[in-house]
């Protein structure tokens, strides 16, 4: 076990990120965003749904992905195989889907009624001996490159991508596989649009700093203080692409306590001033449908083995926030619409629950995760909207705001990497 | 409504006053919340508190799934508790102070993998 003491400060075991203040200009400026979208995000992996959101053949699902300037289609096939394509009939360009979800033997283009089959084939054409040498195998919906990982599905606008997803998400995150994610099957999500820069809006909730402020009369007590007061992580992994973050917790609050009704019956948690929390608590032990144990902890989890782990975030590059818990997860998006507007898609994975102590547990700890989102998003537009009077020229950011320094890095890098690939 | 014109239980008769908490969503339960007083959000809580064993009880004696209507009724009034545990125990008012507006956060009540109850 690393003491916090020695774990190497993170400017020293990154150098490459600098220390110097970090220039606001990359999250107001609309021409860094139309760099952002051709060098990123019509190159990378994003994360797109679970798989349990496709139980049957025929299930599919469209997604709108305004950075990649995409419109995308993902179903499951009768071998249970997955397919993505652009959302484009080949004939006059209409969408072959207009719902978010559904069933369906066949994509019907609804203009002049062209049918593709799930993989993206074309195999209906109304009145086809009036084409001109039609080349069915040629018109099939436009491939996009779909894949899985732990669960997740992800796709890539790139036609060619330059990584598979394993080669992508492997050298951080290889050492996650095995976490239970397939236990985590009660979903509650929420989603708004906000006027802020995807960046700042990841941002806000990749640091511990904020913490005890914005979160002051919610969660700042569920989290372990040092001896100086501050609450810091205990350790934070930088790539090339990805970042993660390992937290403590306070083992004596509810929301950070996590073995929460995990324990048998019988010993009773200490009373928190919270009564609500306390009985929640308590009327929610041996309410879950599933158990959770060792196997359920990959060495990738806790790295650090800090008997106080609470939590770790992982952010796979670009827009998908991942934080695993030792029996639930929050799996956030901020898919970019605009350089000031983002999809926050914000989603908590829960083990079932089969009795009604264990509902009023999830929804006591699904209402404070929430409210401290509404608390999160409280300070996006308003961060934003200081950036755009352009008073300041650069933020200001400290050891422990580390990854808000390496979004920065690496989104820059890559703009410059393709910029110079181009010449 | 039972057949004596009361919404929950007889067991929870003494419940009767708070029954309009009972909201089946989220969202309800949230606008709900963010409507009322913060007075009466602590008296429905307070009403709660000392019933919650008894009620999370008398559930349990039926699948989540398959609860009668005046139980169902009760079910969303225990959900609704932790709907104003924020106010309560945290913020001492309706809604978030400070924070962001809770309409613009729109909880996906058909996403595929909620849960139905």
């Amino acid at each position: 076990m690393r003491a916090l003491e020695a774990v190497q400060p993170l400017h020293l075991r990154y150098p490459e990120l600098g220390t110097a203040p970090v220039p606001i200009e990359p999250y107001i400026s609309p021409e860094y965003f139309a760099r952002e979208k051709r060098h990123i995000f019509k190159k990378v992996w994003q994360h797109v749904a679970r798989v349990e959101e496709f139980p049957n053949p025929g299930d599919f699902l469209s997604v709108e992905l305004p950075a990649s300037d995409a419109s995308i289609v993902v179903t499951r096939g009768h071998d249970g195989a997955f397919h993505a394509m652009h959302n484009v009939c080949s004939h006059r360009m209409n969408k072959v889907v207009y719902d978010e979800r559904g069933n369906t033997r066949k994509l019907y283009c609804k203009f002049h009624g062209w049918s593709y089959d799930l993989a993206g084939r074309l195999v209906g054409v109304p009145s086809e001996g009036s084409f001109f040498d039609l080349d069915r195998a040629a018109c099939a919906l436009a491939p996009v490159a779909v894949d899985t990982w732990q669960g997740f599905v992800f796709v890539n606008t790139d036609p060619e991508p330059a990584m598979t997803l394993a080669e992508y998400l492997g050298p951080m995150y290889a050492a996650l596989e095995g976490y239970p994610f397939h236990k985590l099957t009660s979903c509650y999500s929420w989603q708004t649009v906000v006027n802020a820069n995807w960046k700042l809006a990841i941002d806000a909730f990749q640091e511990t700093y904020h913490v005890a402020f914005v979160h002051g009369p919610s969660i700042a007590a569920a989290l372990r203080r040092d001896k100086g007061g501050s609450i810091v992580p205990i350790d934070g992994l930088c790539d090339d692409y990805h970042r993660r973050l390992s937290i403590a917790g306070n083992p004596k609050s509810v929301y950070g306590n996590p073995k929460a009704v995990m324990e048998a019956a019988g010993d009773a948690p200490a009373s928190s001033g919270r009564p609500i929390a306390d009985a929640a608590l308590r009327l929610g032990r041996n309410g879950m449908k599933t158990t959770f144990d060792d196997s359920d902890r990959p060495p990738g989890l806790n790295w650090t083995n800090d008997p106080d782990w609470a939590f770790d975030i992982n952010v796979v590059f670009p827009d998908f926030y991942l934080s695993l818990r030792p029996n639930y997860m929050q799996a956030y998006n901020f898919r970019p619409i605009s350089h000031n507007q983002t999809l926050f898609d914000a989603r908590v994975y829960y083990p079932e629950m089969t009795t009604a102590g264990g509902r009023l547990y999830q929804e006591y700890m699904k209402v404070a995760l929430r409210d401290v989102l509404l608390e999160d998003l409280s300070t996006l537009e308003r961060t934003q909207a200081g950036c755009e009077t352009r008073a300041k020229s650069h933020m200001q950011l400290q050891e422990h705001e580390v990854m808000v320094r390496h979004n920065a890095w690496v989104v820059d890098r890559m703009i410059r990497e393709g910029e110079a690939r181009e010449r | 409504m039972n057949g004596l014109g009361t919404q929950l239980p007889a067991a929870f008769a003494d419940l009767e006053p708070y029954a309009a908490w009972g909201h089946a969503t989220e969202t309800a339960r949230n606008h709900y919340r963010i409507d009322r007083t913060q007075a009466e959000i602590e008296a429905f809580a307070n009403a709660m508190l000392p019933r919650l064993d008894a009620i999370c009880s008398y559930l349990d004696a039926y699948p989540l799934a398959a609860l009668p209507a005046d139980a169902r009724r009760l079910y969303d009034m225990l959900l609704c508790v932790a709907e104003v545990s924020p106010s309560t125990e945290g913020y001492h008012a309706p809604r978030v102070p400070y924070g962001y507006d809770s309409r613009r956060f729109q909880a996906q009540e058909d996403f595929p993998l909620r849960p139905r109850f």
